[in-house]
């Protein structure tokens, strides 16, 4: 214990010292400098390589610290003439690790390639050279080394999968199949296996496996939401589209990997704040909020002034559930980063939704000063505009954020709504019928248009069969509250009272069966007018514009 | 003043003997109707003139010259150690005939120094050449002589010529805005977009404010496409992201060190579409023609890629989905990126894609994809079925595992064995500082990659057979693509970043047989010349072997415009080959025995159907 400590704490001066070109190299075994480097020299008479740890001197402190740690024990393991081959090994492996997690891939090659030289039984070295290979190329390379690995255990399906992978990759679908195969022999459940299996049916053309196998993927872990794009693909080349559209709509970036201790151990290594970012966002990703929180609180605690990290503190804390928590590290955010727009966003939209309207007014035009160019954050601040009825400042923020994304679709849909409170119902007519033209599978566009067209005050612009026209085809693919009251609204404006008076009573009671009875009641407003032969006139009430 | 000593026909060359003339064909039903003195014929010997004069072997495919022949220019990224994101991402080259003499001049976009009141004495690496920095224009005064030999020289004619760019340049874009035959120039920028109007008389005006092309923002690739069929070239500009450097964001590596970000960091600045009004004016309608999601845009390419005789538009987006934009033949678009395939990795990732090119690789009929990318991802090939559905074969084709470690960014479907197929070059370089390089002060660089299309929907890597040019490492960006010395094959021109220019002439090429065709509008008066047709799509019908399919562009790559002309390998055949074109409004005409081994106008004339 003695020894070792003693022998990081010169590896850790000796490396420092290197940097500036003080140390130099004694026998074969010591580190010597090479361009401002430390490399370490394997111990004489070994045909092991020379490993050139990377530039440590513009490292975060945490991750020098392990770096130089684990240089230090490959010294010692390398001084120390009781060693064992394999302890030797291990200190390159793990060194290795370190490295690779770093994305040092030429050291940590080296590393595991002594690794593998000095305990060619132990099949985690074989198996790091597998992924980095297969992360850098080349692939031939990573084949070989997993295939080496397989050879020393055999049955590990981790190890099947990845090579699988490789094999397709290397565009050798039709091995890759049987390697997937052969993992479902294994563990006939087995999510990556499958999601495997379909992809190299895909790229077999084979679509009808490939869908069911991908079906049985994402049927045994529906979150894996990367299944959906393959799956969209194998419909695709069945020719139903229908179903391809749809995965592809919940399509998403969350990948399926086999469980896999050994990768798992190295993702967790390097403590940096980049790193606890990156994890703290694949957890997010895959909806581990408290996870999240986790890493994010690891990188602030090694960085407390990191206002990203922070920001994501707090996203991940609201979708905990804990408002108050995300709220108090915007607020942080914003006062330690008072430049970081991204800061003031997050805040506004908090404040926003908890009805603190002038504050996020305040806050939404803090993230447009600081990024003018920031159309989310433009169309919020319109938005807080102009529920506070602010409608003139509404309506020059939605226009500037147009002129910054003229096909965004919230900037476009909020400036209508806008003009309707104005009441320049034609003008939010025309852009809402440009925007559905645009945005053919957003409905929010049709439904608008729907209830300005049978309901606008404005008698220039009722065209009541075109609304119904509307509302019908809204309805074939969804039913809600919202479309039945506009189909009402499209039916009186036809002069079909009796119909409309059927439709709103079935909406109310639909209203009252979802135990929305203040909804209820207010739609009994309209349900009035159509008793009494009277069109709406009121598009939307209070409150519910969208 | 030459350069290449007299040179000696290659005994290896297979090319018919020294035409002087090019035949201007203004078809009438196929029937060849005139010919006319023209520029410069595809020489015998060129090459090996080349080869003698240059650094690399006389059997390398490639030798770089562009020192040699007066392309004496070092891109400047005004780099002052900060990171800032703009850095690394230029620059874009050009090549284009702006004086018409029937060689293709070279423009070079340029930077400037980066950061708030930073001057050039804070700039890591010191600007080269005139000061202060900015874009320039060389002229290609080639020279051929009677006996096929060739002097290939270059002059910087920017002072004369009325380009005035000193914006932080990115890219290039060339078409003829106005239809008069001369082609026009287009510059992205961090900042304000410039457009040089050609007054047809070596020099340009800066339109930019009048044509209400200038928006302000970050714009990357562009691609002059007549997407209405009107006859007149509309504009499409790939933007990345939002950008300021006052909230220049700062990023670093997963070990704490400083480098430069990702675009995920930034929000994506939404694409351009602008109409040409026919009157010197552009109209932004992407309001009108495209919806969201956009993304941070790197590469543009248009091809017609559901063969319905509209251009359609392929936007590649860093790390975030490709745009297939589908034109609806109404004046709007319909992004079909995800469903044709071609938006995202096989496992449905996004990629980082920056480079693009689209072309018939597989002689098939239809125009297919290749992507450049990151190098834990390998560049992507997506194969059209003829609808505008794709396939990524990019690992069954070798193409993705081969290019696995490389940062690729400028690229092209490029024959350059001239034996009919679609070959690969990419230009590689890091976007973040590569480990192990010493104390490299710029450790970006990585090699070219060149893939010989074999035939059979897979790729051989040739890079290291490619010769001394491919085995240097650069930092590069921007690719042109063109005939710089016209003997008949397609060589490169390099923009690197923070580095020279390089020239990449052709010497294999040309020792098998190719058709080079111009394809021009009809004149706006008998005097002027008749604009490239941009998108027209030419059909290359070959007695007992299949029919080859090419169009007519200048964009693709990176931030890069290539040759207009069409330079179609033939292999060792000598017949001749009927060339039908289907022009950019849906009209066709057709060619009977067209000359070979030397470039061809057709003319779109009232025959066509």
């Amino acid at each position: 214990m003695m020894k070792s400590g003693l022998v990081t704490g010169i590896g850790a001066v000796c490396v420092s010292a290197a940097l500036a070109g003080a140390c130099r190299s004694g026998d074969q075994a010591a580190p010597s400098v090479s361009g401002g480097r430390v490399t370490l020299k394997p111990p004489v008479g070994r045909e092991l390589r020379e490993v050139s740890l990377p530039d440590v001197s513009q490292m975060e402190a945490s991750v020098r610290t392990q770096v130089l740690e684990r240089a230090a024990s490959v010294r010692s393991a390398i001084d120390s003439a009781g060693a064992r081959p394999s302890e030797l090994a291990f200190a390159y492996g793990e060194l290795g690790k370190l490295l690779m997690a770093a994305e040092q891939v030429e050291a940590a090659e080296s590393c595991y390639l002594n690794a593998a030289v000095l305990a060619p039984e132990d099949r985690r070295w074989p198996y790091y050279l597998g992924h980095l290979y297969r992360i850098r190329g080349p692939l031939p390379k990573s084949a070989a080394a997993f295939e080496r690995a397989l050879q020393l255990q055999p049955n590990d399906v981790a190890t099947i999968v990845w090579l699988g992978e490789v094999y397709l990759a290397q565009g050798r679908a039709e091995e890759a199949d049987s390697t997937f195969a052969k993992a479902l022999t294994i563990e006939a459940g087995s999510v990556p296996a499958h999601f495997g299996a379909g992809r190299a049916a895909l790229e077999r053309k084979d679509y009808a496996r490939a869908a069911k196998h991908l079906e049985q993927a994402l049927a045994a872990s529906p979150h894996a939401t990367a299944a959906h794009y393959p799956l969209a693909m194998a419909y695709r080349g069945l020719r139903d589209l229908t179903k391809a559209e749809a995965h592809l709509r919940q399509r998403g970036d969350i990948q399926i990997h086999p469980a896999d201790p050994l990768m798992r151990d190295l993702d967790e290594l390097l403590q940096s704040p980049k790193a606890y970012d990156m994890r703290g966002g694949r957890a997010l990703e895959t909806g581990d909020f408290a996870g999240a929180a986790d890493y994010f609180r690891k990188g602030l605690a090694l960085e407390p002034g990191n206002a990203s990290l922070r920001l994501r503190l707090g996203t991940a804390l609201f979708q905990m559930g804990d408002a108050g928590g995300a709220l108090e590290q915007f607020e942080q955010v914003v006062q330690t980063s008072p430049q970081y727009a991204r800061g003031h966003y997050s805040l506004a939209v908090l404040l926003a939704a908890s009805g603190r309207r002038q504050e996020a007014i305040d806050r939404f035009r803090a993230a447009v000063k600081y990024e003018p160019w920031y159309v989310q954050a433009r169309v919020g601040l319109a938005g807080s505009l102009r529920e506070s009825g602010r409608l003139g400042e509404a309506l020059a923020e939605y226009e500037a954020a147009r002129r910054m994304n003229p096909s965004s679709a919230g900037a476009a849909l909020g400036y209508a709504m806008t003009l309707v409170r104005l009441e320049r119902y034609q003008e939010a007519r025309d852009i809402l019928t440009e925007a559905m033209a645009l945005n053919p599978a957003d409905p929010v566009f049709p439904h608008s248009l729907a209830r300005l067209l049978a309901a606008a005050p404005d008698s220039r612009i009722r065209d009541g069969r075109r609304a119904l026209a509307l509302v019908e085809g809204l309805l074939k693919s969804q039913q809600t509250l919202e479309l039945g009251e506009a189909l009402a609204m499209s039916l009186a404006e036809l002069g079909q009272y009796e119909q409309a008076v059927t439709v709103q009573r079935d909406v109310i009671a639909a209203a009252g069966k979802a135990g929305l009875d203040h909804v209820a009641r207010l739609m009994g407003d309209n349900l009035e007018l159509y008793q009494r032969r009277e069109p709406c006139r009121t598009p939307w009430r209070n409150g519910e514009m969208p | 003043m030459s350069i290449f000593p007299v040179a000696v026909q290659s005994a290896t060359r297979l090319l018919a003997p020294v035409l002087v003339a090019v035949a201007t064909l203004t078809g009438c039903a196929g029937e060849p109707q005139e010919a006319s003195p023209d520029p410069p014929p595809a020489s015998a010997a060129s090459s090996s003139a080349v080869a003698a004069a240059s650094a690399g072997g006389p059997e390398d495919w490639f030798l770089e010259r562009a020192e040699a022949v007066g392309l004496r220019f070092v891109h400047f990224n005004g780099m002052s150690g900060q990171f800032y994101f703009p850095e690394t991402i230029p620059a874009g080259v050009a090549l284009f005939d702006y004086d018409n003499d029937g060689d293709l001049d070279v423009y070079l976009v340029q930077g400037q120094m980066l950061g708030e009141g930073k001057t050039l004495s804070q700039a890591l690496f010191q600007p080269v050449g005139p000061l202060p920095p900015r874009g320039r224009l060389f002229r290609n005064d080639l020279d051929v002589r009677s006996d096929g030999t060739r002097t290939l020289n270059f002059t910087d004619v920017t002072d004369a010529s009325g380009i005035d760019a000193r914006g932080y340049g990115m890219g290039a874009a060339t078409g003829d805005i106005d239809n008069d035959g001369c082609i026009d120039l287009y510059l992205t920028n961090l900042g304000v977009n410039q457009l040089f109007q050609n007054r047809c008389d070596g020099t340009f005006t800066d339109v930019s404010k009048p044509s209400g092309t200038d928006r302000s923002g970050w714009g990357v690739s562009a691609s002059f496409v007549d997407y209405d069929r009107d006859g007149w070239l509309d504009l499409y500009v790939g933007n990345y992201v939002q950008y300021d450097l006052g909230t220049d964001k700062p990023c670093t590596n997963l070990t704490g060190k400083r480098d430069y970000c990702t675009p995920a960091v930034y929000q994506a600045q939404p694409d351009t579409l602008y109409h040409n009004d026919r009157n010197g004016r552009f109209t932004d309608v992407t309001a009108k023609a495209l919806s969201e999601p956009f993304g941070p845009a790197l590469g543009v390419v248009s091809a017609d890629f559901n063969n319905d005789g509209w251009p359609d538009i392929f936007v590649g987006n860093d790390t975030a989905p490709n745009l297939l934009w589908i034109n609806q033949r109404d004046g709007t678009f319909k992004n079909t990126g995800l469903i044709s395939g071609a938006a995202v990795s096989s496992t449905g990732k996004p990629e980082a894609s920056m480079g693009v090119d689209a072309g018939d690789y597989d002689n098939d009929g239809d125009d297919d994809l290749v992507v450049t990318v990151l190098p834990a991802e390998g560049s992507n090939l997506f194969v059209n079925d003829g609808t505008g559905l794709f396939e990524d074969l990019s690992a069954t084709s070798q193409l993705g595992p081969g290019s696995l470690g490389y940062s690729g960014f400028g690229t092209a479907w490029i024959d350059f064995d001239n034996d009919g197929w679609l070959d690969i070059l990419t230009v590689n370089g890091a976007i973040q500082a590569i480990e192990g390089r010493g104390d490299d002060p710029f450790p970006y660089a990585e090699r070219k990659l060149l893939f010989r299309n074999r035939g059979d929907g897979r790729f051989a890597d040739v890079t290291s057979e490619a010769g001394a040019a491919f085995a240097g490492a650069d930092v590069g960006r921007g690719a042109a693509f063109g005939d710089i010395d016209n003997d008949g094959d397609t060589d490169v021109l390099v923009g690197n970043l923070n580095g020279p220019v390089r020239l990449l002439l052709n010497n294999i090429g040309h020792r098998n047989h190719s058709v080079c065709l111009r394809l021009v509008g009809e004149r706006r008066t008998p005097a002027a010349e008749g604009r490239d047709m941009l998108g027209a799509r030419i059909e290359v019908i070959r007695e007992g072997r299949p029919t080859l399919v090419r169009r007519a562009r200048t964009d693709g790559s990176y931030a890069s415009a290539n040759d207009p002309r069409v330079l179609v390998g033939l292999g060792e055949s000598t017949d001749l080959p009927t060339i039908r074109v289907r022009w950019p409004d849906g009209r066709v005409q057709q060619w009977p025995r067209v000359a070979i081994d030397r470039c061809t106008t057709l003319e779109q004339g009232p025959g066509a159907r």
